[in-house]
């Protein structure tokens, strides 16, 4: 198995495409997080004695809770790309008659989706810390002459953690749409069409139904409540992201396992 | 090696009866096409099996079943007594080449090998050894979009020989070579045979089948045709391109 793994790791990371859609959208990570800096060194340096700050115009809030949304809300924009890098891991498969070759030396194909599984798991977990990391930093640039050590504070560390579950969720999400789709593109457009879809709150009215939605989810495990609209608790969005992940790939299992292999 | 109760182990401890490939009754249907036809033949260890028949027979429909890459209908395929995909790690008992199953076009060649090497659990080495073996060694870093279709060929028979397996399946394997190409492969495999390996290939070049098999399997329209060894097969004929002829129903006349 760890073989099956290690072979599945060289395949991502020996495509080309993975690399530079995993460059882009650490580079967009870059963007995002370069453009509050100024604004959060204004609001802290206009702090009040009782420690809120003015962050959104017209918005007072504790200091502390502002810089612990910023830092897991920054890495969800760019982490919101991340299905898109699943969807071209497992979207390779399909080209050039890809997964008869996958097949044919390793045809036990529970243990093949298990290991491509394992392998875009882990994927994700690296991009995810990668990212985590460049938020921390450059909140670091902002609040240093502040409270440097909010970032290592037990709740920063568990926001970091909330947006490792969100990165491998969402990434195998995207991976397990494409096999059962078998084309790249097509796994790609359904997963932004969904996200476009929560993102036009059309099932916004019923909160109960919205939050079962992933991108929802991904909002409600991630972002602070005081300054978004969310539909549930972190911990029902943690829960409802898992579910999706596991009926996803649980589905491609059983295409891969049932279909021909091509 | 095996997974699951392996009862040939009494005999394969004996050393007899070993990588024997054994087709029985393989059925396969696309819609109301039937590719594969109630097939059945055997190719066995010391020699070189041809499996012909013209485009659209059914051949690599049944070496895809036969590596379980598309589910068969009806009948079994096994390498000695087993469905190949029950074969834990398959690329040191049975190496294959299979037509329409290729690399990614964006990766190495080498890289292409690597993956299929770890998948197995052989060796790193044995990657710049078959790369070797097959003529690619300068071209190892070079993207397979960039290979000719020779090339390609060349990269997916080093995938075959990957795990020194004592069984191999190639599906037109000639395809795309050069006749120095087809020599060596030709050499390679009558040698290989002679080791008490197995070797099953398909093929549409009569000429150069004729050469290298010991036995025939002729199959046309998804049914067996003929098969048997080679001299019998074509007893009666004045080549193996006649017999295939006369057994397809293949005339001169036939044209485009
Ligand atoms: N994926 C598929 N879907 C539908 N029909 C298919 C599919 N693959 C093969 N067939 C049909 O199955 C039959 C056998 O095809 P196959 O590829 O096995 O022939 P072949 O003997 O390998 O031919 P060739 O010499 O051209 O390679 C053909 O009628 C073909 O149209
Ligand atoms: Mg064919």
């Amino acid at each position: 198995m760890i073989g099956v793994v290690r072979s599945e790791l060289t395949k991502i990371t020996s495509l080309p495409s993975v690399l530079i859609a995993t460059a882009v959208l650490l580079l967009l990570a870059v963007v995002v997080l370069l453009q509050p800096l100024g604004m959060l060194s204004d609001s802290l340096a206009g702090m009040r004695p009782d420690g809120t700050i003015e962050f959104f115009t017209g918005h007072r809030q504790q200091a502390e809770s502002l810089v612990l949304g910023l830092l897991v809300a920054s890495s969800l924009q760019p982490g919101l790309f991340l299905p898109i890098i699943g969807a071209i891991i497992a979207g390779q498969e399909f080209r050039s008659g890809h997964l008869g070759v996958s097949v044919s030396v390793v045809p036990r194909r529970g243990k093949l989706v298990v290991g491509k599984v394992i392998a875009t798991a882990l994927y994700a977990l690296a991009v995810g810390v990668v990212l985590a990391a460049l938020s921390t930093l450059f909140m670091y640039l902002g609040v240093r002459d502040w409270n440097p050590g909010i970032l290592w504070s037990a709740e920063a560390l568990a926001g970091q953690g909330r947006f490792l579950l969100y990165a491998v969720t969402a990434t195998l999400i995207g991976f397990a749409v494409t096999l059962v789709a078998r084309r790249t593109l097509v796994g790609i457009i359904a997963v932004t069409a969904f996200i476009a879809l929560t993102m036009a709150q059309v099932f916004a009215a019923v909160p109960a139904i919205d939050a079962l939605l992933p991108l929802s989810a991904a909002r409600n495990l991630l972002l602070e409540p005081t300054t978004n609209v969310l539909s549930a608790s972190p911990l029902h969005g943690a829960a409802v992201l898992t579910g999706w992940a596991a009926v996803a790939v649980t589905g491609a299992a059983v295409a891969v396992r049932l279909r021909d292999a091509r | 090696m095996f997974h699951g109760r392996d009862r040939l182990q009494p005999l394969r401890n004996l050393g007899a009866w070993v990588n024997v490939i054994t087709i029985t009754g393989l059925s396969k249907r696309f819609g109301s096409n039937k590719a594969v036809d109630n097939v059945s033949f055997s190719a066995t260890p010391g020699r070189v099996t041809g499996f012909l028949g013209p485009n659209g027979a059914g051949k690599s429909t049944t070496l895809r079943m036969l590596l379980g890459l598309d589910r068969p209908n009806s009948g079994t395929a096994h390498i000695d007594g087993v469905p190949y995909s029950r074969i834990e790690q398959p690329l040191r008992s049975v190496g294959a080449l299979l037509d329409g199953a290729g690399p990614v076009p964006e990766r190495r060649g080498a890289d292409h090998l690597r993956w299929i090497a770890q998948s197995n659990g052989v060796p790193r080495n044995r990657v710049s050894e078959v790369l070797e073996q097959v003529g690619l060694s300068h071209a190892a870093k070079t993207r397979v979009r960039k290979y000719s279709l020779g090339m390609k060929q060349r990269l997916g028979l080093a995938a075959a020989l990957l795990g020194e397996p004592r069984t191999l399946v190639l599906d037109e394997p000639a395809n795309g070579l050069d006749p120095e190409g087809i020599r060596t492969v030709r050499t390679f495999l009558r040698s290989y045979a002679a080791k008490g390996n197995t070797v099953l290939l398909s093929s549409h070049l009569m000429g150069e089948t004729a050469e290298t098999v010991d036995d025939v399997v002729i199959i046309n329209r998804g049914s067996i045709i003929a098969q048997g060894p080679l001299a019998d097969v074509t007893a009666g004929h004045s080549s193996l391109e006649e017999a295939f002829f006369a057994l397809t129903g293949g005339t001169q006349s036939e044209r485009w």
